[in-house]
């Protein structure tokens, strides 16, 4: 592999196909990496991992009998509910919280020279879909529990999770770059985040009327409601609007594009800004 | 015709900064605060490196001297492809890879073994490539009874012999060297000396950066001297030694 760079052209030369080659070859050996550092954390406790599951499977449960009271919705219509949309929420804020400090917190290996942006990037994206994983159990124990059954249409439910899973690689890049040259960033994801998990049917549902009514302007314009609907509603075995779909889509292509300009154009000076 | 291994032409870094706004030495030490919470800082642009032009051919091995601060191991970075040169025209024909931070990466509550990989995935190598290198990583850092131990179970001696093991292994195309590594007891620094010189003779180049005039005249065939981010010389090594002690000497 050569380099050549000339600083006249302002910008790295790369094609979207040599980063994905090069970085395609690594995934299986990031993943080893991420998952094992993962453990790692957990090597002393006697849970061990499962521990992940101790915070959501308390929510879940508490939040669970407790909103069903208060809503007047059978607890096995919401708990099924609100466990999807949970886990889904946490790996929707685990991409983006994370995706703003990525670099910064990498900021040793990628001085090294080891791994490159992409690589770093990787990690952070796969870690977060490791937690889901793990969180997955959960959502099992509930169905069995209240003895839901699993057609073909369910599985619909993983284009959902792939959609959301390669939003999350384009956010970190993007976001990524954004983030280590302005920190502002992270406070205001932060803030944002907490207040549109409330405003997300995850501990509500939308009502009977469904889509419409009072609730409209929550769902329509709430971006992770199409991206939470694409995951739960398969699961569930509730219809998908077409503009959940439309939505997801447009703002896959439409990240990656954007994501792809970022660091084209930024990703020279990223590692000055560390 | 042997084509240049490296080759630089007005090579410029210009790394922006936040500074705290204007305060002198002696300000008291509430101002840390308030210039905090007032977010006083300025933004300002300084040039590390400036005017670097050099060629490194097959076989050669450059010296880069200059005391503390004037852009050595900001120069090795530009050349490892970390960090893009604001301007100018760099070329390298081949893998320049660095040892920069040997022990980055590893984690104390896993074991040895556990390290090798985690280091080994970290520098870029695949999980088959680190499972062929294992014994011999092990037995160079001569750790085979305690690589089943944690790692805050060794002592700061092996913990050093298993990241120099770990990290030299793999023999680069052109090695980029940030001072030379000596490491551990005496019996292990004449091994290391030994791994060292290998990579040396193997690599296909050398750029060694150092303020260690004697190092530098038994290792290299070429010399640089770096001078607050701007090359002063560079060619003849005798020549480039001098240069400077001669700025040494003189205050600036």
């Amino acid at each position: 592999m050569n380099l050549s760079i000339s600083a006249k052209k302002n910008r790295i030369k790369t094609s979207l196909f040599s980063i994905l080659q090069v970085s395609l070859s690594r995934l299986p050996s990031l993943l080893y990496l991420t998952w094992f550092q993962f453990l790692i954390r957990y090597r002393r406790t006697i849970l061990g991992p499962l521990w992940l599951l101790v915070g959501p499977a308390l929510f879940i449960v508490m939040l669970g009998l407790l909103f069903a009271r208060i809503g007047g919705i059978e607890p096995a219509v919401f708990v099924p509910h609100l466990a999807v949309g949970l886990i889904t929420w946490t790996l929707i804020s685990g991409f983006i919280t994370g995706s703003t400090t990525v670099f910064q917190r990498g900021r040793a290996q990628i001085l090294q020279g080891g791994m490159k942006l992409v690589d770093i990037i990787m990690v952070d994206v796969f870690s977060t879909v490791i937690t889901f994983l793990h969180h997955v159990i959960l959502v099992a124990a509930v169905f069995v529990f209240f003895g839901i059954g699993l057609s073909f249409y369910s599985f619909v439910s993983l284009i959902g999770l792939g959609l959301l899973i390669a939003n999350g690689i384009w956010l970190s890049l993007f976001f990524g770059i954004i983030g280590v040259r302005y920190r502002d960033l992270s406070e205001v994801v932060q803030a944002v985040m907490r207040i549109t998990f409330l405003a997300t049917p995850i501990i509500w549902m939308p009502g009977a009327g469904g889509r419409g009514g009072v609730m409209g302007a929550f769902l329509v314009y709430n971006p992770f409601y199409h991206f939470v609907e694409l995951i739960r509603a398969p699961l569930l075995g509730n219809p998908i609007a077409p503009l959940s779909w439309i939505v997801v889509i447009t703002i896959s292509l439409g990240g990656f594009g954007l994501a792809y300009f970022f660091y084209q154009r930024f990703a020279r000076n990223l590692p000055l800004w560390l | 015709m042997t084509i240049e291994l490296i080759k630089a032409k007005n090579l410029a870094l210009h790394v922006p900064i936040f500074q705290p706004s204007d305060r002198k030495l002696l300000s008291n030490p509430s101002r840390f605060l308030t210039d905090l919470y007032f977010s006083r800082t300025r933004r300002g642009i300084v040039t590390i490196l400036d005017e670097i032009s050099f060629t490194l051919k097959p076989g050669e091995r450059l010296g880069i001297i200059g005391a503390n601060g004037a852009g050595k191991s900001t120069l090795l970075r530009l050349l490892a492809g970390i960090y893009l040169p604001s301007s100018g025209n760099l070329s390298v024909n081949g893998v320049a890879k660095g040892l920069f931070d040997i022990s980055l990466g590893m984690n104390p509550e896993a074991t040895g073994l556990e390290n090798i990989y985690m280091r080994g995935l970290q520098m870029g190598l695949q999980l088959r490539e680190i499972k062929e290198l294992v014994p011999r990583i092990v037995s160079f850092a001569e750790l085979e009874d305690a690589i089943d131990n944690p790692l805050n179970t060794y002592s700061s001696g092996m913990r050093l012999r298993l990241a120099f093991s770990v990290s030299t292994t793999v023999e680069p195309d052109i090695l980029l060297l940030d001072e030379w590594i000596g490491a551990g007891d005496v019996r292990f620094r004449d091994r290391v000396k030994e791994r060292m010189d290998g990579l040396v003779e193997k690599s296909r180049g050398l750029i060694l950066a150092t303020h260690n005039t004697g190092l530098m005249k038994s290792l290299c065939t070429q010399g640089m001297v770096l001078s607050n981010g701007k090359m002063t010389f560079c060619g003849n090594l005798d020549e480039a030694l001098e240069i400077y002690k001669q700025e040494q000497v003189k205050p600036k």
